[in-house]
C-alpha cells in the first residue's frame, strides 16, 4: 500500500479529548439482498447469504487513514458543498489533519467492519461464504483460518462509519453517515444510526438531528428520523459576497464556497445604540 | 512523540515495540482528562476493566499511560489546540443616560454563565424550561458561548455596577468542520438594537476563522427572515434537517 508514503511526517493518532466510551465488541449478522440478476440459479434459496459484521464504537478501532479511503469510496465529502475534482462528480479527499480534530472532538463514533472475501462477493448470490469443497483443495491453510476467524477491527476492513457531535447536555448533530456502495441496502447503515442515537439517549440526550441531502432523505426516515414537528427552518450560512462593497473582505474556503467573514464592527461610544 | 503511523497500516493493531522512554501522549489507550466530561469518571472505570482483559502489550501501555495522567494531550508544535474560543470581552455600546448613569454592553465569549441568569432570561423570551444541570452540562461542553452583559454604572463616587445577562448565543463543533448554533437569545427589552444580529456575526466570525465552515442553525418560522440578512440560507440545495422521533 502507498499509505507509508503519505503519512511519513504526519502524526497519525486520535486524541480523545472529550467523547462516549463504551463496550463495543458486538458481531452482528447481515444478510446480502438477492441480486436483481435473472441467471439465478433457481434451485438456490432467493434471500441472500448471511455474513458477519462488526460494529464498534471504540474510537481506537478506527485507522483515519482507512476513514480517508471510505470517504472517497463512499465519495462523501466532510465540507457540505464540496469540491468536485472530475465530472464525475467525484468529491476531493477529506483533510487528515482536520479529519483527525474532528474524530478527535466527536461524541460518538462508530465503525462497521466486515471481512475482505464478504466484500467482493457482492450482487452475485451464488458466492457464499461458507467453503465449497471443490475448491478446498485450492485453499491453503491461511486462507481457511481466514474465513472462520471471527471478524475483527484489525482483521476486517472497514465499510461502514457514522459519528455525532453533542453538547453532552441537550443537542446532538449526526454527521458523515456511510456504507461502501457494494454492502449497501444490506441494514448496516441503519444500524450505525440506531446505535449512534442508542448511545445518545442512553446519555439522556433526546434532541437528535442529522443533515441530510435529498438522497440521504428516505435513508433517514427509515431510521426513525423526521421534519422538525415544531416547524423549525434548517438554515445554513452561505453568504459568499457582500451586499455593501466593501474593502478587504474577508474570505473562508468550505469546500467549494468561499464564503463571507463578517467584519469584525468596532467598539462604539454614542448617546444611542448601534441601528 | 510516538508516531503510529511508521509500519504499514496492517501493523496498526500489533503496536510495535517501543522504547519505554518515548512520551505516550498518542492515544493508543484512551485518555480522558478528568474535568472536561463527567461522563469521563464512568469512562475511565470501564477503562480500567477493559485493561485488565487486554493483552500483554496494552498492559505495559497501560502502565505507561498511567504515569501520562497529568500531562495535557497536544504537543505545543501542533496548532489543533490552540483554538480556545476568544476569551475577549469588550464593551459593544456605551449609552450614557440623562441621569449620568452609564449603561455598558459588554459581549463577552469564554466567560461563565450563570445558568440561573440564563434561566431566568430564557423565561423571558419565552422559551419552555430546561433542566439546570442539562442546560449547564450543555453551555460548558459547546465550543463557543458568546454572551451579551449590560453594565450599568450610577455616576456616584460608588460606582456600584450592575451586571446583568441580557444575551447568549452558543454554538457546538467538531472543532474541525461542522457547526451548529443554538439558543440565540436577547432580552426582550434590548431587543431591535442590532445585539443579536452582532452576537450571531461574532460567532461566524470566529468559527470561519477557525476553518470550520458548515455553520447551520435551526431557525423558527419568526426569525428565519432575521439569519437570512445574517447570510444565511434555508434548505441550500435540498439540505434539510431531520430530527430523531422515537416511535414507541
Amino acid at each position: 500500500m502507498a499509505l507509508t508514503g503519505v503519512a511519513v511526517g504526519m502524526k497519525v493518532h486520535i486524541q480523545i479529548v472529550e467523547g462516549y466510551r463504551s463496550k463495543s465488541m458486538e458481531l452482528r449478522l447481515v444478510r446480502r439482498r438477492k441480486s436483481s440478476n435473472t441467471d439465478r440459479n433457481p434451485l438456490k434459496p432467493a434471500t441472500g447469504s448471511l455474513f458477519p459484521v462488526y460494529i464498534s464504537t471504540d474510537p481506537q478501532h478506527i485507522n483515519p487513514h482507512e476513514l480517508r479511503d471510505l470517504y472517497t469510496t463512499c465519495n462523501h465529502s466532510c465540507h457540505r458543498f464540496p469540491n468536485l475534482i472530475d465530472s464525475n462528480g467525484q468529491v476531493e479527499p477529506v483533510d487528515l489533519r482536520k479529519l483527525n480534530v474532528a474524530l478527535s472532538h466527536s461524541a460518538v463514533l462508530v465503525s462497521v467492519f466486515c471481512k475482505t472475501h464478504n466484500i467482493v462477493g457482492d450482487g452475485d448470490d451464488n458466492l457464499t461464504p461458507s467453503i465449497n469443497s471443490s475448491s478446498l483443495s485450492f485453499m491453503g491453510l491461511t486462507d481457511l483460518l481466514q474465513r472462520v476467524t471471527p471478524v475483527t477491527p484489525f482483521n476486517g476492513q472497514l465499510v461502514g462509519f457514522g459519528r455525532a457531535i453533542s453538547d453532552y447536555g441537550l443537542t446532538a448533530s449526526i454527521y458523515d453517515v456511510m456504507v461502501i456502495p457494494s454492502l449497501r441496502r444490506m441494514g448496516i447503515g441503519k444500524m450505525i444510526v440506531k446505535r449512534i442515537v442508542r448511545m445518545l439517549t442512553d446519555r439522556d440526550i433526546y434532541d437528535i438531528a442529522a443533515l441530510c441531502s435529498k438522497n440521504e432523505r428516505l435513508f433517514f426516515k427509515a431510521c426513525g428520523f423526521a421534519s422538525d414537528m415544531l416547524g423549525s427552518t434548517t438554515m445554513m450560512y452561505t453568504r459568499t459576497t457582500s451586499t455593501t462593497q466593501e474593502d478587504d473582505q474577508n474570505i473562508s474556503r468550505a469546500g467549494r464556497k468561499l464564503l463571507l467573514v463578517p467584519p469584525l464592527r468596532g467598539v462604539r461610544k454614542s448617546p444611542s445604540s448601534i441601528p | 512523540m510516538l508516531t503510529l503511523n511508521a509500519a504499514p497500516p496492517s501493523s496498526f493493531s500489533s503496536f510495535s515495540i517501543a522504547p519505554f522512554d518515548v512520551n505516550y501522549q498518542v492515544c493508543s489507550q484512551l485518555f480522558v482528562p478528568g474535568n472536561l466530561n463527567y461522563w469521563s469518571a464512568r469512562a475511565s472505570r470501564k477503562l480500567k476493566n477493559f485493561q485488565l482483559k487486554a493483552g500483554f502489550w496494552e498492559s505495559i501501555k497501560s502502565g505507561l499511560v498511567k504515569n501520562n495522567t497529568t500531562q495535557v494531550i497536544d504537543p505545543p508544535t501542533t496548532d489543533e489546540e490552540d483554538e480556545e474560543p476568544l476569551p475577549q470581552e469588550f464593551v459593544l455600546v456605551e449609552k450614557s443616560e440623562p441621569d449620568g448613569t452609564i449603561e455598558q454592553i459588554i459581549f463577552s465569549s469564554g466567560g461563565d454563565i450563570d445558568v440561573y441568569d440564563l434561566q431566568a432570561l430564557c423565561d423571558k423570551v419565552g422559551w419552555p424550561r430546561r433542566p439546570l444541570p442539562k442546560l449547564a452540562a450543555a453551555l460548558k461542553n459547546s465550543y463557543m458561548v458568546a454572551s451579551l452583559y449590560s453594565v450599568r454604572k450610577s455616576p456616584g463616587s460608588e460606582g456600584n455596577e450592575q451586571k446583568r445577562l441580557i444575551g447568549m448565543a452558543r454554538a457546538t463543533s467538531d472543532h474541525a468542520f461542522n457547526a451548529t448554533i443554538w439558543d440565540v437569545l436577547v432580552d426582550p427589552g434590548y431587543q431591535g438594537q442590532g445585539l443579536g444580529k452582532s452576537l450571531v456575526e461574532k460567532l461566524i466570525r470566529a468559527l470561519l476563522q477557525r476553518d470550520i465552515g458548515n455553520i447551520t442553525l435551526f431557525a423558527d418560522s419568526q426569525v428565519v427572515e432575521f439569519y437570512r440578512n445574517l447570510g444565511f440560507e434555508p434548505d441550500p440545495e435540498g439540505i434539510k434537517g431531520m430530527f430523531w422521533y422515537p416511535k414507541y
